[in-house]
């Protein structure tokens, strides 16, 4: 086990690393100056935690995380038009909101409905907002489209921490490897799906575009109807008509 | 169920202080302020709505003040539309969209009005081609409420088509667009600038500015401190710019002489930090709403001191770090293990990856204030400059850094990479991430050696890659579902902005509940469809995965 010592001499500004095994030193080299700033940098980054002494560290954020994870929703089928401050005011309804992250969406395409984490005070808060919003439609900045709550997973944080004791592994496969057929496969397998995803969303948009219109004019027509009923009523022909039938109906 | 009405109170705070004034020094200016859901600041263009009119007026605020009963008022400079001097223009036809800036002196020029007649903010262009205007791209013009590029004299009652030095005490510079409204256009040519200094910048800007800042949300500050290091590590124009403006900031009246200083300098960078957000169309309106309290007080002392620090720099550290301004500990991260850790170069690759690992989470806080907005800058200038590679068939539980990690590993090359959160739809099977290299040649050698040549991940996962072209949230206006009955826009202003705070859960003997059960019902059959998808896309993998000799242990 060898280290290194860096010596900093202030008087003639130069900086001197030295290798050290077992209280020899064996190697020397003096840095230049370019690289007097990357050692201080070097040295800011020791002085805060490093992974020698903290790999316990690592597994308690780990589980700081989980449990943030827990306490988080993940919120769908929102309008572009909705702001943190809308959701908040929104989810404040079910306890106090800690954050409002919302997932930009920089592969699909631009149509599809946004998405939020929320993440909620307690557990017990955040299993209210879930079933809360997936038992009644829950409108929000707009109806009638419903948004949609599931409990986050680990993989929608972006900010994730990495899991303790895991290490990738990985290697080249090359023509002449007996599995580069097979590597070749998926690969084009792979390419497919996310064919196939894209196609299926944008029928699903379409889909969702024509209930979309029909919608509207159910309301137009509705809206029609009910405005006719309240002029009805309210200039007096109703009233006047049931009387002549004598009929108890509109009586104000 | 459970309605939240804010009707009566409407939400208030103020922003930033600007001084004090009046005769009896109990009048307190301020530079910025949040009403109603909408963060304003000096200089901005607003709606005023007027009971009765059609329109709403629109006009600039140059001076915003709450007196010592407390009541808050506005100076507003006015645009005219084209339809009020309709007489003075004679049979000229003008778009719908331009306003003439009031000018000259007068009675009309300005007004005070209460604060709370404000009914919203206003996107207005100024599309003058005059030298003192920093011009607007295409998209700004097109994206813009109004424009206007001329002016009304209210004395002479005259069309100007050069615009005063001068209207109502506020230099022209304020009426005009801001400065360091950066258009694409203006990074590439900065380029070569920023991959020098911006690793330094950052780290210098880091330490020393963040750390002496007062900031309320670290996303404000750090997106000020990256903005205040891009106008920084400009050329000296941009630097005799900012001088200029200080001095422009003690030439305006009634300003204390001690903030005044600050006080233009944040509001450059705060300006720039707008329009930035203007002009990358922000779909984030969470990050504009919650950084209305927050406003980077940089001290003119730190800023002096990385200045010179930041000339320095540039000629040392040639060796290109990594270009993006993301947190420091990333960045000096590929280059630190390659330089002090020489010697054990066999481990080289995995103890680099060790080492990557704990320097990650003393970021993990403040890469949090980078997150969004930088994020989405650099990929836009990686996107450009083709050094985005998109790789899908991830496992889709790697972090970012792993990722990273894999990356120097496998090509010996330094990079930023960000997986892509999973949401509702992505796939199970393969995970996906942006990656940026450094180079060009690099990003399309990393493709072309992973299309020719096959990496396998563990469980049998080959690596795709391929350059990038993502798609960027834009305006969006285009969400299928949510209908309106009545088409008045002018009133809506305010009565939207109620609507859209009140969220509830629909009853079921109404309309709205009705329709939104056909919402429901045509969500699940999505959600089947899409199953149905999964389940048949993992069976395709499972099989040609067993047919896969040699396994590498997970």
């Amino acid at each position: 086990m060898y280290y290194l010592i860096y010596e900093f001499d202030v008087i003639g500004m130069t900086l001197v690393v030295k290798a050290n095994y077992d209280g020899m030193c064996f190697w020397t080299e003096k840095l230049g100056m370019s690289n007097l700033f990357r050692f201080w940098m070097y040295c800011y980054r020791l002085s805060v935690p490093s992974y020698m002494d903290s790999t316990s560290t690592a597994v308690a954020d780990y589980a700081a995380f989980l449990e943030k994870v827990k306490r988080t929703v993940y919120v769908d089928n929102l309008s572009p038009q909705v702001t943190e401050s809308v959701m908040r005011t929104a989810l404040g309804q079910f306890g106090t909101v800690k954050n409002v992250q919302f997932i930009p969406n920089y592969t699909g395409p631009k149509n599809i409905p946004c998405c939020a984490l929320v993440e909620m005070e307690c557990l017990r808060q955040a299993e209210a907002v879930v079933s809360e919003i997936t038992q009644f439609p829950f409108m929000m900045s707009g109806m009638p489209r419903p948004a949609r709550a599931f409990r986050a997973e680990v993989e929608m944080f972006d900010d994730r921490p990495i899991k303790p004791g895991r290490r990738i592994q990985c290697r080249w496969v090359d023509r002449k490897d007996p599995d580069f057929e097979v590597a070749s496969k998926i690969k084009r397998l792979v390419r497919k799906h996310a064919a196939e995803d894209l196609f299926l969303l944008q029928q699903q948009l379409a889909q969702e575009e024509k209930l979309a219109k029909q919608q509207e004019e159910t309301l137009k027509a509705n809206y029609k109807k009910f405005t006719i009923i309240d002029n009805v009523v309210s200039d007096g022909t109703a009233p006047g008509l049931a009387k002549f039938y004598n009929m108890k109906a509109f009586d104000s | 169920m459970v309605e939240a009405e804010k009707a009566d109170c409407i939400e208030f705070k103020w922003g930033k202080k600007r001084g004090v004034g009046g005769k009896k020094k109990d009048v307190q200016f301020y530079e910025s302020f949040f009403y109603d859901g909408v963060d304003y600041t000096l200089y901005d263009s607003v709606y005023m709505y007027k009971e009765g009119e059609p329109e709403p007026y629109i006009g600039k605020l140059i001076k915003i003040w709450e007196n010592a009963d407390k009541t808050k008022k506005v100076k507003v400079l006015w645009f005219f539309r084209p339809h009020e001097i309709s007489n003075y223009l004679g049979d000229e036809k003008t778009p719908k969209n331009e306003l003439f800036l009031a000018s000259g002196e007068g009675v009309g020029n300005t007004n005070v009005n209460p604060l709370e007649a404000i009914a919203g903010k206003c996107n207005v262009v100024c599309s003058s081609k005059d030298s003192r205007n920093p011009q607007p791209s295409d998209e700004e013009l097109q994206e813009a409420d109004f424009v206007f590029y001329r002016a009304f004299d209210v004395g002479n009652c005259r069309i100007l088509d050069k615009i005063d030095e001068k209207i109502a005490g506020i230099e022209v510079k304020f009426l005009l667009n801001r400065v360091g409204n950066q258009n694409s256009s203006g990074v590439p040519k900065l380029d070569s600038n920023k991959k020098e200094v911006s690793g330094n910048a950052v780290v210098i800007d880091d330490t020393r500015i963040l750390a002496k800042k007062e900031s309320y949300l670290g996303e404000k500050a750090a997106s000020s401190s990256g903005v205040q290091f891009d106008e920084v590590a400009k050329t000296n124009e941009r630097q005799v710019l900012v001088e200029e403006k200080l001095k422009v900031a003690k030439a305006s009246g009634d300003l204390d002489d001690r903030s005044c200083k600050k006080a233009k300098v944040d509001d450059l960078a705060k300006a720039s930090y707008d329009n930035r957000v203007k002009s990358t169309q922000k779909l984030r309106h969470d990050s504009n709403d919650s950084s209305s309290k927050a406003v980077a007080q940089i001290t003119p002392a730190a800023e002096d001191k990385s200045r010179p620090k930041l000339t320095k720099d540039p000629q040392e550290t040639n060796n290109a770090l990594s270009e993006k301004p993301k947190p420091d500990e990333k960045l000096a991260n590929g280059k630190f293990p390659e330089a002090s850790l020489r010697q054990p170069s066999e481990e080289g690759s995995k103890t680099n990856y060790k080492i990557q690992e704990p320097t990650r989470r003393p970021a993990t806080d403040r890469s949090k204030w980078f997150r969004g907005l930088p994020w989405e800058e650099t990929m836009q200038t990686a996107h450009e400059q083709g050094t985005l590679v998109l790789l899908q068939n991830l496992d889709p539980s790697y972090t970012s850094a792993e990722v990273e990690g894999l990356i120097w590993q496998v090509f010996k090359q330094s990079c930023t990479a960000k997986m892509i959160q999973r949401t509702a739809r992505s796939s199970p099977h393969s995970g996906q991430a942006f990656v940026i290299f450094q180079k060009r040649e690099v990003a399309e050698m990393a493709v072309a050696k992973l299309d020719e040549v096959c990496l396998m991940l563990s469980n049998g996962r080959p690596l795709v890659g391929s350059i990038a072209s993502p798609c960027f949230p834009g305006k969006q206006s285009t969400f299928f579902g949510h209908l309106t009955i009545n088409k008045l826009r002018i009133h809506m202003q305010r009565e939207m902005k109620e609507a859209v705070s009140t969220s509830h859960c629909s009853q079921p003997n109404t309309l709205e509940y009705e329709m939104a059960m056909e919402w429901r019902l045509l969500q699940e059959r999505s959600d089947l469809a899409l199953r149905k998808l999964r389940q048949q896309q993992e069976q395709e993998l499972r099989k040609l995965r067993a047919t896969l000799k040699s396994k590498l242990e997970l």
